[in-house]
């Protein structure tokens, strides 16, 4: 098969040295930043454009693929151990993970992290060398109503966020989504809610208002209580410093969960690794038998979204390559990265060039094994940081914070938008509102008024295209079943409680 | 001997201002602003222009380039009125520089507010279909719209991206009419074009290349002066019968106000030294963008002529200008 | 499981929530809602902000019906330390201009280390200067992630 062929091909140029060099290079630098908040791999690949001239282009592309991936990896940890999210794909990862470092568990969380991103991101390269071509193609009969359904589908999942109270989760949704209209409308030019500050005209970014509401607010709520030491238990004995077996177990659907979901909607030129990981995260649970405890610290709910951003990654290139259609922000490099080289990424791009497409694709096979060697035995060693002292741990998280944002626009407004955020997570813990709904809200918004009104003048204002077409029609139906869990739950309460009385 | 002496003296006079005039030289590293975040349009075209500065040695000092992302441009052009008299600093301009001014009352530094010093590069387009589209000139298309107003698709930008002015110019002159649907990332719209959600889109000839060499898309005319090398069968508006204005998607360089005469001469001469590299002969031809070198009183009149236009084109398409 | 609302809490924010939703379906009324082309820059933001003072009032009148469970009292103290520390926060931020990142978070740490957490001087001083060291050292030199720089050129 041909296939084998060119996979074959392709180790033989992935294994020559200089490659492997270049493909570890870029893991460890895609590792380190990674684990920085802020500073993302587009703005790394983006400086280290002009050195990658004089190299091969094979060698080239190898290492900035690892940047790519290799920063999934490691934006887990600060989400974990700080409840600071490095890059918007890593939000939902504070969500059970930062949790489960709070009982003890940072060691396994921060390996199941790494297991399922190496899980997820090996079939994310499976799927790019096997099923890319029909796949792009799928991907091209999405648009805009499919776009409006997914983004429903994401949003109705609110719902299974929701805690204790759904109308408190629902009003956060709704502040993410007010959030997320801050800016100048694509389709007329207004510009809405920017309260004349023309910062503001291009929106808030997202990394702002999570690190804000997740790591700020954190911090605040821990300053209300002065007398403890070590609110962060230290991860002791073996157990607990890695993923036990009976963890592996619990997570095995997840590791499917967050391939799949994340290769696929990677694939769609304009999904991302934000909208996979909650996705991954919201199916993760509404599968799981202890649902309930979804957001305690639940080892599937750091696995799922874990998995879902890193096979993104392998679902991103499957368009760039297949088709030379950037989806992402880093995808968007990478091409302008291959124009620079004289390439030009299309659809004849793999025919004329099979050698750079499947050294690629065997680098990456490598470079995720590499990863998972060098990631887990830094997960022990990245626990410790939980034996800082709470003094100077919570100022450290501060500093991490604003520096992660100030180094994505270099803007002190973004600072000044930092305070403002982190004040109202604050508010908004004190006031049992979840927070979870609001960054969910923030992330779907923007897209999902997009997605709608394309879809309207595709339709030249009918809503029929929406239910029309089978795949929005089926993604719209799943998303009122998701709306609809509760009210089963609620029925069947209430049905045991009829048939107690009874 | 007294002569030599007044010959001396008057040659010693003659030199002064040249000397004056070459007296200007960046003591600092330059920064080059752009409004993009890293890898974006701008921000890709400024490094390379670090790059070819370095190698074809152009200036004694580094360039480097500063992101000052947000605001659709307005926070990169406050950045610069903010260095009021700094020659050292530049900013690398394009057409959102100077339509979000026009559209945005936040946005209240217009070019006109900074120094302009260069027009650098056109970026042509083309107009593409699918490869199995009905349409096989621009005519055709233009009367598919007219029979079935509104129900033709185009893709592209915000509403006062090109993609847009050239479709509210064609309106205007032919008096079809069909819908725009902005998407905010090209792949976004490539993606819809393809997938037979639109009928047709502006797009660059070096995004759309690949496509039309896969035979999945097909060009229908071209919107520049002349014929891009690469394009040799598309017509161009002109030639096509539509006798609209090529409004054309500029890149230049500012910089920031109170700068004296003499800096203002000294980058204009150097930028006009940059376009006459080969490093940037190349640069333009790889990219297919067209020469489009104006000095600083030629932009000026651009400036002027340009956003007189604009205003009239958003006007026409129903958007509030507030400047 | 017993809804522990905090009764005052949940009223307060139910009514500023309220106000934003009206706030958002007046901006949204000066926009267009519907237009020739499609839905317009008013057609979302009024449906949240409808939704958005719709369950407000919901929040404010379940509050209003249940008053006559036991409120639990706000700490005020513990509130306080909070805020305080935020100030304090903020305050930093705004003395990035002039003073650079690296003095303005050595005193923020300082500030946290002696005041909110009671830790003696000496201690809070090395804190706060390894700390501010430490991110001088990481980030602007070993990675080259300018921070702000005040008058003292870091």
């Amino acid at each position: 098969m041909e296939i084998i062929a060119g996979l074959l091909n392709g180790f033989a140029v992935a294994l020559e040295p200089a490659n492997l060099f270049w493909c570890f290079v870029g893991v460890l630098l895609g590792t380190v930043v990674g684990i920085l908040p802020g500073l993302g791999p587009p703005a790394t690949i983006a400086m280290l454009l002009p050195l990658t001239f004089n190299m091969n282009p094979a060698g080239a592309i190898i290492m900035l693929a690892g940047i790519y991936y290799g920063a999934k990896y490691g934006g887990s940890t600060t989400s974990i151990l700080m409840n600071v999210p490095g890059e918007s794909a890593s939000v939902v990862t504070c969500l059970d993970g930062y949790q489960m470092a709070r009982k003890g568990r940072a060691g396994a969380a921060l390996g199941i992290a790494a297991i399922a991103s190496f899980v997820a991101g090996t079939v994310g390269v499976l799927g790019l060398m096997l099923v890319a071509p029909p796949i792009a193609k799928f991907a091209l009969s999405f648009s805009s109503p499919e776009y409006f359904a997914l983004m429903s589908l994401g949003l109705a999942l609110v719902v299974l966020l929701a805690g204790r109270s759904i109308v408190k989760a629902l009003l956060a949704a709704l502040v993410g989504l007010w959030i997320a209209s801050v800016g100048t409308d694509l389709f007329s030019g207004t510009s809405r809610f920017t309260f004349g500050h023309m910062e503001l005209l291009s929106g808030i970014d997202f990394v702002v208002v999570a690190i804000g509401v997740f790591a700020l607010a954190e911090v605040l709520a821990n300053m209300e209580a002065r007398e403890e030491t070590q609110l962060l238990p230290v991860p002791k004995g073996l157990k607990n410093l890695l993923p036990t077996m009976q963890d592996l177990k619990d997570c095995r659907f997840a590791f499917l969960n967050g391939s799949v979901i994340g290769f696929l909607v990677g694939a769609l030129p304009g999904g991302g690794s934000t909208i996979a990981s909650f996705l991954s995260y919201g199916l993760e649970k509404a599968v799981s038998p202890r649902r309930e405890q979804f957001g305690t610290g639940v080892i599937e709910g750091v696995a799922a979204p874990e998995g879902a951003n890193n096979s993104e990654t392998g679902g991103a290139l499957v368009p760039l390559l297949t088709l030379g259609i950037p989806g992402s922000g880093t995808t968007a490099i990478l091409l302008a990265a291959l124009v620079l080289w004289g390439f030009k990424p299309g659809p004849l791009f793999i025919p004329e060039h099979p050698a750079l497409f499947w050294g690629l694709v065997a680098s990456m096979y490598i470079g995720n094994v590499m990863l998972l060697i060098l990631n887990l035995p830094l997960v022990p060693l990245f626990a410790q940081v939980l034996r800082t002292p709470v003094y100077a741990l919570y100022p450290l998280i501060l500093g991490v914070s604003m520096v992660g944002v100030y180094s994505v626009s270099g803007s002190m407004f973004d600072l000044a938008l930092l305070m403002v955020f982190g004040l109202l997570g604050y508010l908004m813990r004190k006031l049992d509102y979840p927070a979870a709904p609001l960054i969910l809200g923030l992330a779907l918004g923007a897209g999902m008024e997009r997605a709608l009104r394309q879809s309207l003048m595709m339709s030249e204002g009918s809503l029929a295209i929406l239910v029309s077409r089978p795949i929005s029609a089926v993604m719209l139906s799943l998303a009122v079943l998701v709306l609809l869990i509760p009210m089963f739950g609620k029925l069947n309460a209430w049905r045991l409680r009829a048939l107690e009385q009874g | 001997m007294k002569s030599r002496l007044n010959l001396i003296a008057l040659l010693a006079l003659l030199c002064a201002p040249l000397s004056f005039a070459q007296g200007f030289k960046p003591a600092r590293t330059v920064d080059l602003v752009v409004h993009t975040g890293p890898g974006g349009g701008s921000d890709v075209l400024a490094r390379a222009i670090a790059i070819m500065v370095e190698k074809e040695k152009l200036l004694p000092v580094r360039l480097q380039v500063i992101n000052k992302p947000g605001g659709n441009g307005a926070v990169a052009a406050a950045h610069l009125a903010e260095k009021r008299g700094d020659p050292n600093t530049l900013g690398l301009f394009t057409g959102v520089w100077l339509q979000t001014p026009l559209v945005s009352a936040e946005a209240k530094i217009t070019l006109r507010d900074l120094t302009p010093i260069a027009r650098l590069v056109l970026e042509p387009a083309v107009i593409a279909v699918k490869a199995d589209a009905p349409y096989k000139t621009l005519a055709e298309f233009i009367e598919a719209a007219k029979k079935n107003p509104g129900q033709l698709k185009q893709s592209g930008g915000s509403n006062t991206s090109r993609d847009n002015v050239v479709r509210q110019l064609l309106q205007k002159s032919t008096g079809a009419r069909w819908a725009f649907i902005s998407f905010p990332g090209g792949g976004e719209r490539i993606a819809a074009l393809l997938g037979g959600h639109v009928n047709i889109m502006v797009i660059e000839p070096e995004e759309a290349g690949e496509h039309i060499r896969a035979g999945n898309m097909r060009v229908l005319a071209q919107v520049s002066e002349k014929r891009l090398a690469k394009f040799p069968d598309a017509p161009t508006l002109k030639e096509a019968g539509f006798d609209i204005p090529v409004v054309p998607q500029v890149r230049g360089v500012v910089g920031p106000p109170g700068i004296p005469r003499e800096n203002v001469e000294f980058w204009q001469d150097f930028f006009r030294r940059l376009t006459r590299t080969p490093s940037w002969q190349k640069y333009i031809e790889d990219n297919q963008f067209e020469d489009g070198y104006q000095n600083a009183a030629d932009l000026t009149k651009f400036y002027d002529e340009f956003t007189d236009r604009m205003r009239e084109i958003l006007k026409d398409a129903g958007v509030k200008t507030v400047r | 499981m017993e809804d522990r609302t905090r009764n005052s809490g949940d009223l307060w924010s139910g009514v500023a929530l309220a106000a934003l939703g009206a706030y958002i379906v007046i901006q949204a009324r000066q926009w267009e809602y519907l237009g020739p082309e499609g839905p317009g820059p008013g057609f979302f933001p009024l449906w949240y902000g409808v939704a958005m003072l719709g369950l407000s009032a919901l929040l404010i009148f379940s509050n209003l019906r249940r008053r006559s469970d036991r409120g639990n009292a706000i700490e005020w103290i513990r509130v306080g330390r909070a805020l305080s520390t935020w100030f304090a926060l903020a305050a930093s931020v705004a003395l990035f201009k002039p003073l650079g990142f690296v003095v303005s978070f050595a005193l923020l740490t300082y500030f946290i280390v002696a005041v909110m957490y009671r830790r003696p001087l000496k201690i809070a001083a090395l804190t706060a200067v390894a700390s501010a060291a430490g991110f001088y050292l990481v980030f602007d030199r070993a990675l080259g992630v300018p921070l702000p720089a005040g008058f003292l050129g870091f």
